[in-house]
Order: C-alpha cells, then sequence, then structure tokens
C-alpha cells in the first residue's frame, strides 16, 4: 500500500517541486543579484575592515628587511591597494606551491604576489587585469657553462636546470629544455646555491632575480642570454565567481598604471637596488 | 640482568663515568672525522661562510625597545606553542584511544582502531594536507573563530597573544595543533595500549576481587602501573612531536622551519640558516630528553 502511494505520489511531487523551482528563480532574479554582491569578498574587506593578502617569499617582490618585517614591490601594492580601499592590511606568508589551494580555502582574500598568469592556474582561480610584466631568466655557472649562450647549448640531456618549484619559470624551462635536466627547489636562494656550489648549469627565475643572483656572486655566475627566454604577465589573483571584485581590481590597477604609481615602483624594487642597504647580508 | 641495564634512568644513570683509554681514542676518532666534514666544507665547496645576516634574524637590536626577537626566534615561539598544544591534544586523545584500545567493548575497540589504523598508515605530509584543507579549513570558518578573534577586546587578545601568538594568525594555529595533536594521538595511543596490555591480568582481577568499579580499577590499579612503564616510549614520542611538529610550516604556519625558510630566501644564506635553525631544534629536543630522563628516574624510585 505505501509503495502504491509513493508511486502516484512521486510524479506529482516532482511536477510541483519543479514549478516551484521556476516560480522562485523568476521571483529571485533582482534577489540573487543582491546576494551576490553582498557575497563579494569586496563586501567582507569591507566588513572586516581588512584586506587578507597571500603572498610568498620572492626577492624583490616580498622578503625582509632587517627587522623581519615585509618589504618588496608586491608589499607596496597590497599596502597601497587597501589604503585606497580604507582598510588595513595583513599579508598571509604562503607556502608557493599550496598558494592556490589556500586562496581557494579563504585563507585570505587575494593572492598579490607576482603570480604568473597560466592556463593551469586560470582554471582554477579568476585573475585581474596584469599589473606588471616581467620574463623568465637564466643565471649560468661561469665553470659550467662557459660559451652557452644559444638556446640550443642549453637544450641538451647532460644540461641540469635548477629553479624553484611551481613557478611559471620551470614551466617555461620545462618548455624551451625539453632534454635538459630540471631540478626544483623551495626557493630561489637554494637554486642559486645549486649553481654557485657547481651541481648545476644554470638556474631559471622571474626576472631580476637571475640578474641579481650574477651581481651576488660575479666571480662564478653570468647571464648567457641579452633578452628573456619568455615573457609574462603577472596578475592579481581571486577565488572564481567574484565579478564585483574583478571589477574593482581590474580599474585599480589601471588607474595606478595611468599615474605612473605601478612603473615608478617597479623601478625602485626591479631595478639598480636602492633597497639594498635594508636587507642584512 | 646486568646491573648497567636494569638501572633506573635507562642510559642517562648516573653511575661511575671513567674516561678510558679506548674512549680517549674514540673521542679522538670522531672529532677529526668532523673536522675533516668541517674542513671538507669549508675548502671543497668553495664556499663563504657568513652568519652575520642570520644572526640578525635570531636577535635584532632596536633603537628604542633594546634587543627584541626576530623572525627565527619568534618562529621557535611558535614551535613551542603549537607542540605544547598538540601534546596536550595528543596525550588527552591518545589516552582514551589506548583505554578504547584496551576495552573490553567491540564499539571502542573498532572506533579507536579505525583512528589508529588510519593516522598510522597514512604519511604525515599527506595528513596534514588533507586535514588541513578539507576539515579545519571549513571547520574553522563554519565555527566563526577568526571573526571572534578580530572583535575580541584587547584583553582577551593579549591572552590569545601569548596562548596562540599573534591574534591575525591564532585562527590558522589552532587548525595546526588540531591537525598535529591528532596525528601524534595515534601514536600515544598505541604506547598507552601497550602500556596497559603489558601488566599481568591478575592486577585487574585483584581490583574486582576488592569489590572496585571498572571505572575505579582502571584509575586507581591498571593506568597509574601502565603510564609508569610507558615514560620512556611517551618522551620519545613527546620528542618526535617537537621535531614532526616543522610540517605544519607547509600549510604556512609561521613557525621555526617556515621563516627558516623566508630567511634563507631572503638572505641567500641557505646552508648557514639551516644550521642555526638545526641549533634550535636540537637544544629544545636535548632539553625535553634530559627532563625525561629526571622523570624516568623519578617513576622508577617509585615504583
Amino acid at each position: 500500500m505505501t509503495w502504491l502511494t509513493r508511486r502516484f505520489l512521486a510524479p506529482a511531487a516532482a511536477v510541483g517541486a519543479a514549478s516551484t523551482l521556476i516560480g522562485t528563480a523568476q521571483a529571485q532574479t533582482p534577489d540573487a543579484r543582491a546576494a551576490l554582491a553582498a557575497a563579494s569578498v569586496i563586501e567582507e574587506v569591507k566588513r572586516r575592515n581588512t584586506l587578507r593578502v597571500g603572498m610568498a617569499t620572492f626577492v624583490p617582490w616580498a622578503f625582509r628587511n632587517r627587522a623581519g618585517e615585509l618589504i618588496g614591490y608586491e608589499i607596496d601594492v597590497g599596502t597601497r591597494l587597501a589604503q585606497d580601499m580604507g582598510v588595513r592590511v595583513e599579508f598571509v606568508p604562503t607556502a608557493w606551491d599550496g598558494i592556490i589551494p589556500a586562496l581557494l580555502a579563504g585563507r585570505f582574500d587575494a593572492i598579490i604576489g607576482g603570480m604568473t598568469i597560466t592556463p593551469p592556474r586560470n582554471l582554477s582561480a579568476n585573475f585581474t587585469a596584469s599589473y606588471s610584466a616581467s620574463g623568465v631568466d637564466l643565471a649560468a655557472s661561469k665553470r659550467l657553462a662557459d660559451g652557452m649562450t644559444t638556446r640550443e647549448a642549453w637544450n641538451r640531456p647532460n644540461v641540469t636546470i635548477s629553479g624553484r618549484r611551481g613557478t611559471s619559470a620551470i614551466a617555461a624551462a620545462q618548455r624551451l629544455f625539453p632534454r635538459a635536466t630540471i631540478r626544483q627547489f623551495d626557493d630561489d636562494a637554494q637554486s642559486v646555491l645549486e649553481v654557485v656550489n657547481g651541481r648545476a648549469h644554470g638556474m631559471v627565475g622571474s626576472m631580476p632575480r637571475p640578474r641579481f643572483a650574477v651581481l651576488d656572486n660575479a666571480e662564478t655566475l653570468f647571464s648567457p642570454f641579452s633578452e628573456p627566454l619568455a615573457r609574462q604577465l603577472d596578475s592579481m589573483a581571486l577565488r572564481k565567481g567574484d565579478p564585483d571584485a574583478l571589477n574593482f581590481l581590474d580599474n585599480w590597477i589601471q588607474s595606478r598604471q595611468l599615474d605612473g604609481w605601478l612603473a615608478e615602483r617597479q623601478a625602485y624594487w626591479f631595478g639598480a637596488r636602492e633597497w639594498r642597504d635594508q636587507v642584512p647580508g | 640482568m646486568a646491573e648497567g641495564v636494569a638501572r633506573p634512568g635507562g642510559p642517562y644513570a648516573r653511575g661511575a663515568r671513567r674516561l678510558g683509554a679506548l674512549d680517549a681514542l674514540l673521542l679522538a676518532a670522531v672529532l677529526g672525522g668532523l673536522g675533516f666534514l668541517a674542513w671538507r666544507a669549508g675548502v671543497a665547496l668553495a664556499y663563504r661562510w657568513d652568519f652575520a645576516p642570520v644572526l640578525g634574524f635570531v636577535l635584532r637590536h632596536d633603537a628604542e625597545r633594546g634587543w627584541v626577537a626576530n623572525l627565527l626566534l619568534q618562529g621557535l615561539f611558535t614551535t613551542l606553542r603549537v607542540a605544547f598544544w598538540a601534546g596536550i591534544v595528543a596525550a588527552l586523545v591518545g589516552t582514551l584511544a589506548g583505554i578504547a584500545r584496551a576495552s573490553r567493548g567491540l564499539f571502542p575497540r573498532l572506533l579507536a582502531g579505525a583512528y589508529v589504523e588510519t593516522i598510522r598508515n597514512v604519511p604525515p605530509l599527506v595528513f596534514i594536507f588533507v586535514f588541513y584543507f578539507f576539515v579545519t579549513a571549513q571547520l574553522i570558518p563554519a565555527l566563526g573563530i577568526e571573526d571572534v578573534i578580530r572583535n575580541a577586546g584587547p584583553d582577551t587578545r593579549t591572552a590569545i597573544a601569548w596562548l596562540f601568538g599573534p591574534p591575525e594568525q591564532a585562527a590558522g594555529v589552532i587548525a595546526a595543533i588540531l591537525c598535529l595533536g591528532l596525528f601524534e594521538g595515534a601514536y600515544v595511543a598505541e604506547i598507552v595500549r601497550g602500556g596497559i596490555q603489558s601488566l599481568p591480568r591478575g592486577q585487574a582481577e585483584a581490583g574486582a576481587a576488592l569489590g572496585l568499579t571498572r571505572a575505579k580499577i582502571l584509575r586507581l590499579v591498571i593506568l597509574p602501573q601502565a603510564i609508569a612503564r610507558v615514560v620512556p616510549p611517551l618522551a620519545g614520542q613527546a620528542i618526535s612531536l617537537v621535531k614532526d611538529s616543522s610540517i605544519v610550516s607547509l600549510i604556512s604556519i609561521q613557525d621555526l622551519a617556515f621563516l627558516g625558510s623566508e630567511v634563507a630566501a631572503t638572505t641567500g644564506r641557505v646552508f648557514e640558516t639551516w644550521l642555526v635553525v638545526a641549533a634550535f631544534y636540537f637544544v629544545v629536543c636535548a632539553l625535553l630528553s634530559a627532563f625525561a630522563a629526571r622523570l624516568e628516574r623519578r617513576f622508577a624510585q617509585r615504583a
């Protein structure tokens, strides 16, 4: 008996449920828009009065001064962005290879960490317009890589290239030098050390890091290429489904590009290292 | 049994210490080997050792506040906080699960068994990623801990800063404490179970013959003897926990290992940074070892 009732009732219930669904969907269109706007991370930042920025240590994008405080290009960008929004800023140092999962898990509102747009990354997070253009460069060992100034010379099985795990520079090296051995490390300092100690022919990294490595180790390293190996665009990353935040950040970046602030900060951090007396060593 | 083996306090027991000719020879050989390694590291590696920038990140002189802890010491404090609280979580969860594992009921045995076996058979790295991103990343925002901390009064924030470190990072630290505590708890459970099951049956039977309830037998007869027996492995687990706490750096907790990698990246002095970090871990663990040896001697005297 119960079986019978259920059988007869089920289609009726389904029709009923469907009509309610359609009805509510129509009725909720303006509400849904309001709900979407209210769910934007922009609203959350305003409510919390704090912008939480995810970043990882990369010299000179984000690193530490003598007092242990964060400094660098990304730190300036995050601080200025928060200032323009009228909120406080909180930086959340995060391991680079886990930074997108941490963004998706809600540990911070946006990644402002010199992240290069790549298709796999873009499939899991949204990217704003680019706020700095950079390139992939290579610093080479004078002893091991003497005269290796062509791309062909680097694309050989007996060539070892080091780099930082999960970076676009590693991806570029794998694409450009498929036959070389690529060794991945957790930070740039380790991959520079590998070349200085003669265990790798060269290290790849985002510009200007390889050039700084050459300046710091002038007797052991040199720059084999005058042109970047690959060009790339750096953007802020956001969780998906947030058009309001994307719109706000895009326009903020455009304004700061127009008034020259971003270019001036890039010249300071990526240029002649006027900031060197702030860091130890 | 030979006197040296049975001596309470194990290898740290205070016995006669005489330096014989063989000991001197061995000592010279070890020092020579270490010296050779250091010489190789200095000469063959062609590495310019420079500890100054790294030591600046341990302590720094501030014009107003005098000497203040810099990144590496702050990281050490975070490591100690995480290890301390995780140790308490592990002791509680582990003791309960250990008792359940040794109990007569099928349900507690299965429940604790599932917990222990799940954690023991998953690598710590995988466990911490899975637990952190799937469990605590959902749980902590759902409980609103972050907002509670942010909106807390100044006194509460000071208290939080003492207990869990900088308030803005406290939610992450609490999540890490849960991860690490539950992970280590599984090993504590096995140690406790081993201690309980090592006692002769007659102990529980004697308790029952005296008319004690099962809870009283556990509390008054079994546990005091079992815990005294498992002090050495528990101490080993506590030292392990301090070292294992470095895996929370993978979920970006600002502990000694994480800030060590930040300092290495900033200064470019990779070897120096990790040697200093290793020295910090060594000192903490050696102190724990010494404390455990004292504890062991005391329990041995009482038994």
